[in-house]
């Protein structure tokens, strides 16, 4: 290929690289700016990209107490549903990674096929046990529920990377006498480490915006989560656009900062099993 | 001795296991065979009472032009996501496997709308698709294909196709970045033996690049298939499935008709039959061969 050739071969590719560019980020500018835009010019027509006289006062609005409680009750829910999903998902996936007995195949086969269950084809069962056991509208329902979500993808996940762990470090460990559990603790989990870290993003990048189960089984807005509690503000704020675009972006923060510090062990966990088979 | 170090292994083995296996039979297993138990119980919010029907909830379904809508609209919603997703997908993947300037922040910013939380990512658009206030409109103004706003999702022949548009959106990046892992995984000295052959490259692309990578997009095409058709958040906030049950699909159905109405009975029918469909269709992939399913995850 000549010179003058490949240049034209970058430039026709950078303006692909712009538009995708857009295509990503002209709607995520959009809800940014709006956030900063002063009610009036939220309302402009025709819109406008930019905001002109940048405020904070959408921010100040929308933290208002019931959003904090939203927030709280993210939190609450994701955080116990990734304390639960993660250890026991662990222990089943080392089992699943490390021993060959027919029972095990058979719930390897079960976790498969749970991950493609439909939440909408489960959710009334899932519903009557929660309210048989007295447990509607609280933490609980939703991390019994959520839990359906996490765990057979975790397993499934976690155990690829054991799969990858070697096993000689855990036969070494028994020569020199430690037991199969010290074994476990102190060889296995240190080396799964950054696979229980891509595991533990997906839990939560799951979980925090889990909708379904939070819409149907929470009916007080003291235990609404944060995408329910947006969704009561369509009805509510109407058209407010500046504080719905600034509780928007409060939500978005924490998981696109977790993704964003963790992005690389996050996509090879992603991937790994997907293409290499 | 020897038997004592068979016993720890076989604790492991199985106590390692059980609580998992106990929870995911409990609350996955269980409430797949109860929902078709249910399904033949009739109750509502009046008559709060199950009272057994068998099969007739069914039969009234089959019967009701709303439930043919609702598969017709759950079989172009999926088919339309999940292409233009992975085609698309594709395309965007074979751009960022180029060695170009700026590559690698733009690998890293194009998996932003899969990160961002689904109600997000509807509000969002809600308000982009905006007759008066939304980006989109105002757009088309100022380069004057339009002259007056167009009600993207309260006209009933385009709600669907915008409601699709926002899935792509959400989802492309990761069709994007499975592809691109797989791209990067091709054999390097394939594709030189191809190129001293002569080969442009568009027929690089279709003699080594695509059965490359075939096998990993059938995962992808099948991965998808199953979260879109299962996919809730988006449609019921921009649409709630209307206008005129128009983009309505079997979780909005299910919600609706088992939150809204509370007839148990009915939901529980419709999420039977929403799996029977999303086995159909999953039977029908593997049937043209598109399946290479060896290690999968969602």
């Amino acid at each position: 290929m000549t010179r003058h050739a490949k240049r034209l071969r970058i430039a026709g590719l950078s303006v692909l690289q712009i538009v995708v560019a857009a295509l990503v980020l002209l709607p995520f500018f959009w809800m940014l700016s709006v956030s900063f835009k002063p009610a009036t010019e939220a309302f402009a027509i025709p819109a406008e990209l930019w905001p002109r006289n940048p405020t904070l006062e959408n921010y100040v609005l929308a933290l208002r107490p019931e959003f904090r409680r939203y927030f709280l009750n993210s939190m609450i829910v994701s955080g116990a549903t990734l304390a639960i999903t993660i250890p026991l998902g662990l222990l089943a996936a080392y089992s699943l990674s490390r021993f060959q007995y027919r029972i095990l195949s058979v719930f390897l086969a079960m976790v498969v096929l749970a991950q493609f269950f439909p939440a909408g084809a489960m959710i009334i069962p899932i519903y009557k046990i929660v309210r048989s056991a007295g447990l509607l509208d609280t933490y609980a329902s939703l991390i019994i529920a959520y839990i359906t979500v996490t765990l057979p993808v975790a397993i499934w996940m976690m155990r690829g990377f054991l799969m990858r762990v070697p096993r000689t470090l855990e036969e070494a460990a028994a020569i020199d006498g430690a037991s199969p559990l010290r074994a476990f603790v102190d060889i296995v989990i240190p080396l799964a480490r950054p696979g229980i870290v891509a595991t533990s993003v997906f839990v939560l990048i799951v979980t925090w915006q889990e909708f379904l189960f939070a819409l149907s089984f929470t009916s007080s807005k003291e235990m609404r989560t944060l995408p329910v509690g947006m969704n009561d503000y369509i009805g509510q704020y109407g058209v407010r656009y500046g504080e719905l675009m600034a509780s928007s972006v409060m939500i978005s923060v924490p998981v696109i900062a977790v993704f964003f510090f963790l992005q690389r062990q996050f996509v090879a966990g992603l991937t790994a099993g997907a293409v290499k088979g | 001795m020897r038997s004592s170090k068979r016993n720890s292994e076989l604790w492991i083995a199985f106590g390692f296991m059980m609580p998992a296996a106990i929870l995911v039979s409990v609350l996955m297993y269980w409430p797949m065979v109860d929902t078709f138990r249910e399904s033949l119980f009739a109750s509502s919010f009046i008559n709060p009472t199950p009272e057994y029907v068998g099969f007739e909830t069914y039969r009234r379904i089959l019967a009701d032009p709303v439930f043919w809508q609702i598969l017709r609209n759950s079989v172009v919603w999926t088919m339309g996501v999940v292409l233009l997703q992975n085609v698309v997908g594709f395309f965007i993947a074979l751009l960022l496997n180029q060695q170009l300037p700026g590559q690698g922040i733009l690998r890293s910013l194009v998996l932003l709308p899969w990160v961002l939380p689904g109600v997000v990512v509807a509000i969002l658009w809600r308000f982009m698709y905006d007759p008066q206030l939304g980006l989109v409109n105002s757009f088309l103004m100022r380069f004057g294909a339009i002259d007056r706003g167009i009600g993207w999702l309260a006209e009933p022949s385009i709600a669907m196709a915008a409601v699709i548009f926002v899935a792509f959106w959400k989802g492309f990046p990761f069709s994007t970045v499975i592809f691109l892992a797989a791209l990067q995984n091709v054999d390097k000295e394939q594709i030189e033996a191809a190129k001293v052959d002569g080969a442009g490259p568009v027929r690089r692309l279709i003699d080594v690049v695509i059965p490359a990578i075939a096998p990993v997009a059938a995962v992808n095409v099948l991965l998808t298939t199953i979260l879109t058709f299962n996919y809730f958040d988006i449609i019921y906030v921009l649409t709630r499935g209307g206008p005129l049950n128009k983009t309505a699909i079997f979780p909005t159905r299910i919600y609706e008709v088992g939150f809204g109405q509370f007839r148990f009975g009915e939901a529980a029918a419709y999420g039977t039959i929403s799996v029977l469909v999303l086995v159909l269709v999953v039977a029908s992939l593997m049937m043209f061969r598109f399946f290479g399913y060896k290690e999968v995850r969602s």
